[in-house]
């Protein structure tokens, strides 16, 4: 729509075909603009207008009910940061994000691998890989819930293996990890589609060269497989990681955040505590905060990672 | 055309989209007015169903519509907040009650002629919960928490209701000793740590609990040592995988006789009896302390009829709660239920609850402390942590600085 299209400046032509091209351009360009606008809508009307909705209460003591609320500037923000609870919710968060990132970048990198290999059945494994992506998670947590609850212990007793006899969900070391494996097993499936379509972009020649030059399978991984498929290791890392910082539905499904608080995780928090807590302007602050820092962390990692694209 | 065809489409679309989020307010077409019934008692569906269909009948031009969807407190807060409320709300006389009262969300009817019907005990737990003068719901039904057993295993055994905290343990230790489990706690449903714990508190933390409460004076920290001691030792007559089981783990098994007691509300009962019909049970009081004739048993409002100041339709509204309090049809929902009725004269005659009878006639009732307690505390997660690490000074302390902290928030 702008007057100085740098693109037909930098054309050398004739004004007349010029202003033709342009109103070309403009027709063409309005097309677009309908394309997105719905969306932009629909994203501001239900994302954005919320969010900044969020903001302003984070700086009230509104409870989520009430006619009325009163300023309370940042006060909400202080409590925010000498409440345990909170950091508590932090600490289990970032501890569960860590180990699910990297725990689905190296499996799904292994079993994409796998799958992009020329083995027998390869699209019914594809399929079998790809399964746990559509079921719904609210029901594989709940699934898995009787499974650790009922079905593990009973195994448990049966072949005299103590540490299964117990429900590990009831245990407040232990819990997290049975979040994990379900967490883990199901996010896998999209990371895997990610992997499996960059390593089919590695062009086979460079497996040949490497071959003639004598590099074993190991290698052949390192210096030509890895590199070549780094874009992808980028966003499967960022993804991963912004995907399990906002762990929910698995936590409500098997732990509801306990026992105690100990599988509590600010997604969770945010909601309990807001919404059935009566907490609603302090868990906004709340919200606020991890906002901040989920987009820091994924800032912070884009960079590194492009960064080490380049380098490689 | 291309185009024309693209914005009317993506115009359509975002307009089912809006459309989706409002509506559903109006009278149904057929001239009927329309009510909106919004309660918290799942398990009670059926029976208002029932009733629903015979205030229908008796008057044609209503129509009473009933929801109850699951985590009713939360969905009830989220309408509130956007102004979307029902005509007719059933909560708890809870924290849920306290909160909708002072936002303003029900008719006054501190004046209505119906609370005469009501047992003045249970209006005057509805004004000390909520700290307010005026009342603002119908206290309809109500519920108890004791101790279920399981008649069999008692007989079988030879033991008898105990009375005392020290006769209670004595039980408890003989059941233990015939190899038996004792208890079937359900610490996996964070909730389920509550009713005994309510039971205990409510008999040991003091009579000047509240009034120092109202003044400002939290006094958990040091008035909740001896309940949390009591938990502790509960926890020792457990089953095995008592961290990993829920609430309806534990009404099956308790139901296939796989304890002798449970600690849980009378509300348990119609699931239990779901899982096993033939199993003969029944409830005593929680025997809190060593003096058996200071007992209290722990019943509060589980239902409240509230009217909202909001509602079009007030007087059908006001129709539709009349009808519930008619001695017959009240009768009918505490029946099915299993619970108790808040009205005047309406007594419950089931015989799995008759050991708790006596202490409802001569009133030995007290009302559930966690309903005094800020949602924000969330005291069931402090215990959940309690029974699992047995650590009691670090329960009261979390507890204690848990409630300063919310009531420093408002």
């Amino acid at each position: 729509m702008k007057e100085d299209n740098p693109a037909i400046q930098a054309q050398n032509i004739s004004p007349k075909v010029a202003s033709k091209t342009k109103r070309k351009m403009k027709s063409r360009e309005m097309a677009y603009y309908f394309m997105v606008l719905p969306a932009v809508i629909l994203f501001a009307a239900f994302h954005t207008f919320p969010a900044l909705q969020g903001i302003y209460y984070s700086f009230t003591n509104w409870n989520g009910i009430s006619l009325d609320y009163d300023f309370v500037g940042l006060k909400n923000y202080i409590n925010l940061f000498k409440d345990v609870t909170v950091l508590d919710s932090y600490l289990f968060t970032f501890k569960f994000a860590i180990f699910a990132a990297i725990l689905v970048n190296i499996i799904s990198l292994a079993v994409a691998i796998g799958l992009n290999s020329k083995i027998k059945g390869r699209n019914f494994f594809r399929a079998v890989y790809f399964l746990p992506n559509v079921l719904s998670v609210l029901i594989v947590g709940f699934i898995f819930n009787f499974f650790f609850t009922n079905i593990l212990p009973d195994l448990g007793e049966e072949y005299k293996i103590e540490f299964l006899t117990t429900n590990i969900l009831g245990s407040a070391d232990f819990a997290w990890i049975g979040i994990l494996l379900v967490f883990v097993w199901q996010a896998c499936a999209f990371n895997i589609i990610l992997y499996l379509s960059g390593l089919q972009t590695v062009p086979s020649e460079l497996y040949e060269a490497s071959s003639l030059d004598g590099a074993n399978k190991w290698q052949q991984f390192w210096k030509v497989t890895f590199p070549m498929i780094a874009p992808f290791f980028t966003i499967n890392m960022v993804l991963s990681m912004k995907n399990s910082l906002m762990v929910f539905d698995q936590i409500v499904a098997m732990t509801g955040g306990g026992p105690g608080n100990s599988t509590t995780s600010i997604s969770l928090l945010i909601y309990t505590g807001g919404f059935s807590g009566g907490e609603f302007a302090f868990q906004s602050a709340n919200a606020v905060i991890y906002f901040i820092v989920i987009m820091l962390i994924s800032v912070f990692q884009l960079k590194i990672l492009q960064k080490r694209e380049m380098d490689m | 055309m291309k185009k024309t065809i693209a914005i009317l489409s993506a115009g359509v679309l975002s307009l089912s989209l809006l459309a989706g989020c409002g509506g559903g307010e109006e009278d149904s077409s057929d001239g009927k007015v329309k009510i909106e019934f919004f309660h918290h008692k799942r398990e009670g569906m059926e029976t208002i169903d029932k009733l629903i269909a015979k205030f229908e009948k008796e008057n044609p031009n209503i129509d009473v519509e009933q929801a109850s969807p699951p985590e009713p407190s939360t969905v009830l807060r989220t309408r509130v907040s956007k102004s979307d409320i029902p005509d007719i709300i059933g909560v708890g006389g809870d924290m849920t009650y306290k909160d909708l009262s002072e936002a303003g969300v029900f008719a006054d009817i501190s004046d209505d002629k119906s609370l005469e019907k009501v047992q003045p005990a249970y209006v005057q737990m509805l004004k000390d919960v909520s700290g307010l003068e005026e009342v603002y719901a119908i206290p309809f039904a109500t519920n108890a928490v004791g101790v279920i057993y399981n008649k069999a295993v008692f007989t079988e055994l030879g033991l008898e209701i105990p009375k005392t905290w020290d006769e209670f343990i004595e039980v408890s230790e003989s059941i233990k000793a015939a190899g038996k489990t004792p208890f079937f706690h359900t610490y996996k449903d964070a909730w389920t740590t509550l009713p005994s714990f309510n039971a205990l508190v409510a008999n040991t933390q003091g009579d000047d609990f509240y009034s120092e409460l109202n003044k400002g004076n939290i006094l958990a920290g040091k008035r909740y040592k001896e309940a949390a001691e009591k938990m502790v030792q509960l926890t020792e007559y457990g089953h095995k995988n008592q961290q990993g089981v829920g609430y309806n783990d534990g009404n099956t098994a308790f139901a296939n006789g796989e304890a002798a007691m449970y600690l849980q509300g009378v509300w348990a009962i119609p699931e239990i009896k779901k899982a096993n019909p033939d199993l003969e049970l029944g409830v005593f009081p929680f025997p809190a302390t060593n003096h058996a004739d200071e007992v209290k048993v722990i019943s509060g409002v589980d239902l409240i009829l509230g009217l909202a100041a909001s509602s079009k339709h007030p007087e059908e509204a006001k129709k539709f709660i009349e009808f519930l309090l008619e001695e017959e049809n009240a009768k009918q929902y505490i029946q099915e239920q299993n619970s108790f009725s808040a009205l005047n004269g309406i007594t419950q005659d089931d015989p799995s609850v008759a050991d708790l009878k006596a202490s409802f006639e001569k009133g030995a009732l007290t009302d559930f402390p966690d309903h005094y307690i800020p949602t924000g505390v969330a005291p069931e997660k402090t215990l959940q942590t309690l029974v699992l690490e047995k650590d009691v000074d670090a329960f009261l302390e979390k507890l204690q600085k848990d409630w300063e902290k919310v009531q420093d928030r408002k």
